[in-house]
């Protein structure tokens, strides 16, 4: 036993290559851990010669931004959406402004979408259709998943939509609130994450299941996508955010991580995402490289909804936590 | 004596019972442990151990067997020191204390790793003051065997304890009538008397450490190649959807506890005789 156990001290870790830490949200692990960490490191061995050593961790959003409010060792996050960054801010683990990074530090983006059995036999297009009875609902939670979050995003900016079919800033607010309950009340599964709601799904749970569009066209790309994928014509783009821990890096750990991070934005870096589901924030010419992306008829961004702070206190505490949560557990 | 009328039709009330008990503990024991040896070989034994051969599926089950190894090591010196201390002194509050070390026996582990984060954590009772040094113990190896010395502390006690207290003081007392001292009698008199509880002790300690999840999850930050025992990987890869992997993984601890638990009962079953 004590050889089986004995590489655990071997040259791997005393060797002084540098280590950079990453914590991310769900849906991340196969583009960061087989596609931009692979191609950073070969990247960064052609420009120094010497390796870099990669450390990942991947859960809910809400649960990594809590781990890192704790004390877990990222030098680097990614959140799903910008609230988690404001709020590790407030803990005092971030200094650096996001908002000095390209993009703000948006890394890509994916539309909220559905995903439904094979030959869509509810009938389900659009937000309006998951308001019928007898339809079941797998719904990452709130609590800890920022994927969530968006898709409460989506569904009330859908139902406003909806309502009012001009601007989100003009809706009527009753009609929207009321689309969330009916759709809330057919939630039958919440999962951690949106990466645990996805094999929630898979282990036959409900009728349709709310997402990323990232999930669905990771897996056609691989041809192992089993069910149907349902783009709304009203929906949110769910934009990532990326975050530098100063609380964590080391002096000696800044140019790797910088360089991590320009590296990020790059062309072959956003090609990468692409290719692993993700829509390129920096260029559309990348974006029609994924023959799966479609075009949606009326998207919208947090921005609007008025910005992720006024968006959460509106519509996630104010709608969704006081009156939705309590009305529909009874 | 009165003598029992023989029935004319014997009904099989023992074989009833046996069948129905079986009907009972077959979905609710035994296939779901079947159902991981069943799924781990549906595809064949290669895909099997590919799964297993993986980077990060042996990291883990390293990481956990040294975690076991130690946490084995550090409790059965500690628990057996603390049996000492409690079946051959007296002191106050010893009662009190007797029933907080064996608390851990029934504090849900989720408890213990919220606990262990609110007192070594950067932000903790203790570990605000660590941190400015430097010292970060959660979510590294460090918090990781906090937790479980905390989980397993009473298996060693509860396995060492019941041998010290029915030990015969007379050889003791004859040990020290002849003149060795409290170390010398420690170690030649008492300490060869406890070799089966110490055994047992450390394999109990070793079989829960091995499969700790609740405690766990909340103080090793769940990092890859860094801090992710065989059951948070087990979990992680199971929440992506790659079930495969989790379950090669699920396949090797449940070996282990099997042979662990075969060791066990063939250790007390064999200790019997003697005891009679």
């Amino acid at each position: 036993m004590v050889g089986y156990i004995s590489p655990l001290f071997g040259p791997e870790l005393k060797g002084n290559a540098a280590t950079v830490v990453i914590y991310g949200f769900s849906i991340l692990e196969e583009a960061v851990n087989k596609g931009i960490v692979p191609a950073f490191q070969k990247r960064w061995m052609e420009r120094t010669g010497e390796e870099v050593r990669f450390y990942t961790s991947f859960a809910g959003s809400g649960t990594v931004m809590n781990q890192i409010r704790f004390g877990a060792p990222a030098d680097i996050a990614i959140f799903s959406h910008t609230l988690d960054a404001y709020r590790l801010q407030e803990a005092g683990r971030i200094q650096t402004d996001w908002n000095q990074f390209p993009r703000r530090g948006i890394l890509n983006r994916t539309p909220i979408v559905f995903i439904v059995r094979k030959g869509n036999p509810k009938g389900i297009g659009g937000f309006q259709d998951l308001r019928k009875p007898g339809i079941g609902i797998v719904h990452p939670d709130p609590q800890t998943s920022g994927g969530a979050l968006w898709s409460i995003l989506a569904e009330y900016g859908a139902f406003a939509l909806a309502e009012n079919a001009v601007s989100l800033k003009r809706a009527s607010l009753g009609g929207a609130e009321k689309g969330l309950y009916d759709l809330w009340k057919n939630v039958i599964v919440l999962a951690s994450s949106s990466r645990a709601s996805r094999t929630q799904f898979e282990m036959g749970f409900g009728d349709i299941l709310i997402t990323y569009e990232q999930e669905a066209v990771k897996d056609l790309a691989q041809g192992k996508f089993n069910h149907e994928l349902i783009i709304p014509k009203e929906t949110i783009y769910a934009e990532h955010q990326v975050v530098l821990i100063d609380w964590n890096i080391l002096p000696e750990e800044k140019e790797v991580i910088q360089a991590f991070l320009d590296f990020l934005w790059t062309e072959e870096a956003q090609q990468i995402f692409v290719a692993f589901g993700f829509r390129s924030i920096t260029d559309e010419a990348i974006n029609r490289q994924n023959k799966y992306f479609r075009e949606i008829p009326s998207s919208f961004t947090v921005e609007d909804l008025g910005g992720w702070k006024a968006a959460y206190s509106n519509i996630v505490e104010g709608i969704w936590k006081k009156r939705i949560l309590e009305e529909t557990r009874g | 004596m009165k003598s029992v009328p023989v029935p004319i039709f014997n009904f099989p009330w023992r074989g009833l019972m046996v069948a129905s008990l079986l009907l009972v503990l077959f979905p609710l024991l035994l296939m779901p442990i079947g159902a991981i040896f069943i799924f781990a070989t549906r595809d064949g034994f290669s895909r099997f151990i590919t799964a297993l051969a993986g980077e990060g599926a042996q990291f883990a089950l390293r990481l956990s067997l040294l975690i076991a190894l130690l946490t084995s090591l550090l409790n059965s010196v500690l628990g057996t020191l603390t049996a000492y201390i409690f079946s051959n002194y007296r002191f106050p509050a010893k009662r009190t204390l007797g029933i907080l070390i064996n608390l851990p026996v029934a504090i849900p582990t989720v408890v213990v790793g919220t606990s262990l984060l609110l007192l070594w954590g950067p932000i903790g009772v203790i570990g605000r003051y660590l941190d400015p040094l430097g010292f970060r113990p959660m979510f590294a190896t460090t918090g990781i065997l906090l937790a479980h010395l905390f989980v397993t502390f009473p298996y060693m006690l509860g396995a060492v304890k019941p041998v010290l207290d029915e030990l015969e003081v007379t050889y003791e007392e004859a040990a020290y009538t002849m003149g060795a001292g409290r170390l010398r009698t420690f170690w030649y008199v008492i300490l060869p008397s406890l070799r089966g509880a110490l055994f047992t002790g450390t394999l109990l300690t070793f079989a829960h450490s091995l499969g700790e999840f609740g405690a766990t999850v909340m103080v090793s930050g769940n990092l890859r190649l860094r801090t992710q025992t065989a059951p948070l990987y087990i979990f992680s890869q199971f929440e992506a959807g790659n079930i495969e992997a989790a379950n090669a993984v699920a396949a090797v601890l449940a070996t282990f506890s099997f042979i662990i638990f075969f060791i066990l009962l063939r250790v007390t079953e064999g200790k019997q005789p003697h005891k009679a």
